[in-house]
């Protein structure tokens, strides 16, 4: 065997075998990427607030000065001055037209939903009582397709008659409902006591009147009629005369 | 030299009495348009109060909010704050919100509705001594109507009255409810404003007391009309 002449010596020795070692690499952590990432999240969140806050409602505060309509005013003094005369004998008209459809002194309000009663002088409350309305109910009649919806009606009605000491004639529903049989003499329809001190008719058969169930007062019980304890009772009797406006609402 | 000293001072005399005696300046333009626009809504008025519906009358100058009935006043509420909304996606209005004073808005309703819980009740078959019928106490009208912290009363054409507690109202809310809250309604608001046909055109944020708040959403009758009343001028 020739001596290879360029290798120095030793050098064509054969090599120590290299042990085969697994190594596992483990990253360092990119930073870049993660401020990259952080960035999108950050802007993406900021672009959503932004368009978030753009869509809904925006609010701006009512107008504080009128935005008044264009009018032709005519350019002659005299002419001008008679449209205003005009315009202001119309004013005066409307508010004088206005002022005789509203109610003058006193009347008397309900609202049937929360059991209240005003009574009310000149756009002021006087007094408010708890009272009772319509309880909404619907009876049907047993045996027959008859039946009756115990509601307050909504509107204006007015103080038709006045009666101390009311004898209740028992409408056809008051039988029903107590499962008794409808009397053909009208005499035992009379029952004494039931509506209270006082009774103020207003139509329809509608009262306002006092009751023997004063503990569900502010509670919706009644046949349609409004129902009050005996202080307030005293009071409506005393402030509203015959004629005077009742509005149920 | 008498009579000529007689004659200046008569001369000066008719001048000043003539001086009074003209007409005051013709009134601005502005001056009609306001009594104009005045006599507009008077005409509006006196038109509600003729109908047989109720009706709101909101006035901004005096805040108050009235509810009223043949121009009785039946309710008023004291309102703490008024603002304007129109609808409105990716910041671009979607309505215009020039034309919703002075005009009568009708068709109100509350929004969630307020349920009329009808009971239907058989009645025995009559007897001559009759049957004793069970009695039940019925809810008082708190315990029946639960009010929610923020509703509508939405008019047909496309306004809305939102009506809403007072910031300080609030307080009582911990803070996760308050989020919650908070992301509900602008997910409401959001919703409403991205349709096709936004719900409300124009929203009118009404601030009441939370018992003026409730006491109105109790009393509220069904179509309810409703006319702003524009600032005096």
């Amino acid at each position: 065997m020739i001596d290879n002449p360029y290798s120095f010596a030793g050098q064509d020795e054969p090599k120590p075998r290299r042990e085969r070692r697994m190594s596992v690499v483990v990253r360092a952590p990119r930073r870049r990427s993660w401020i990259g990432l952080l960035t999108v999240i950050v802007v993406v969140a900021a672009a959503g607030v932004i368009a978030a806050r753009g869509t809904g409602y925006a609010y701006a505060p009512a107008p504080r000065r009128a935005s008044l309509p264009a009018v032709e005013v005519p350019s002659q003094a005299g002419a001008a001055r008679k449209l205003q005369a005009k315009l202001a004998a119309q004013n005066k008209q409307l508010a004088a037209a206005l002022d005789k459809l509203a109610p003058s002194g006193v009347y008397v309000v309900v609202d049937q939903t929360q059991n209240r009663l005003y009574i009310m002088n000149d756009d002021r409350i006087v007094r408010t009582s708890v009272c009772s309305a319509g309880s909404g109910m619907v009876l049907k009649a047993s045996g027959s397709s008859k039946k009756w919806v115990f509601d307050t009606p909504r509107g204006v009605f007015k103080v038709r008659n006045k009666i101390s000491n009311p004898i209740w004639k028992k409408p056809d529903w008051a039988f029903v409902e107590e499962g008794k049989t409808i009397p053909t003499n009208p005499a035992d329809r009379f029952e004494s006591g039931t509506l209270g001190k006082y009774a103020l008719y207003l139509e329809d058969g509608y009262m306002i009147h006092g009751t023997l169930y004063t503990r569900l007062l502010g509670r919706s019980v009644t046949h349609g009629c409004i129902r009050l304890g005996p202080d307030d009772l005293q009071a409506v009797w005393d402030a509203a005369p015959i004629g005077t406006p009742v509005y149920i609402f | 030299m008498k009579a000529g000293l007689i004659a200046t001072g008569v001369l000066l005399a008719a001048t000043s009495a003539a001086a009074a005696v003209t007409s005051p300046p013709a009134p601005s333009a502005d001056e009609i348009s306001s009594l104009g626009a005045q006599n507009t809504i008077l005409q509006k008025q006196l038109d509600l109060a003729k109908g047989k519906e109720f009706y709101l009358l909101l006035d901004p100058q005096s805040q108050t909010l009235k509810l009223m009935f043949r121009a009785a006043l039946l309710q008023e509420y004291r309102v703490a704050g008024l603002e304007v909304g129109v609808p409105q996606v990716l910041y671009r209005s979607r309505s215009d919100s020039s034309d919703w004073e002075g005009r009568v808005w009708e068709g109100g309703t509350l929004d969630p509705g307020r349920e009329l819980d009808r009971v239907e009740v058989q009645a025995p078959p009559p007897t001559a001594e009759g049957t004793e019928i069970e009695v039940t106490v019925p809810q008082t009208p708190e315990e029946k109507y639960p009010v929610p912290s923020r509703y509508h009363i939405r008019f047909t054409g496309g306004l809305s009255i939102e009506i809403r507690p007072p910031a300080d109202a609030e307080t009582s809310k911990g803070f996760w409810a308050k989020i919650s809250d908070g992301f509900a309604s602008w997910w409401a608001d959001a919703r409403a404003a991205s349709r096709s046909a936004p719900t409300d055109t124009v929203r009118l944020h009404v601030v009441l007391s939370r018992k003026d708040a409730e006491s109105l959403y109790r009393a509220l009758p069904p179509n309810t009309k409703l006319l702003v009343v524009p600032p005096r001028s």
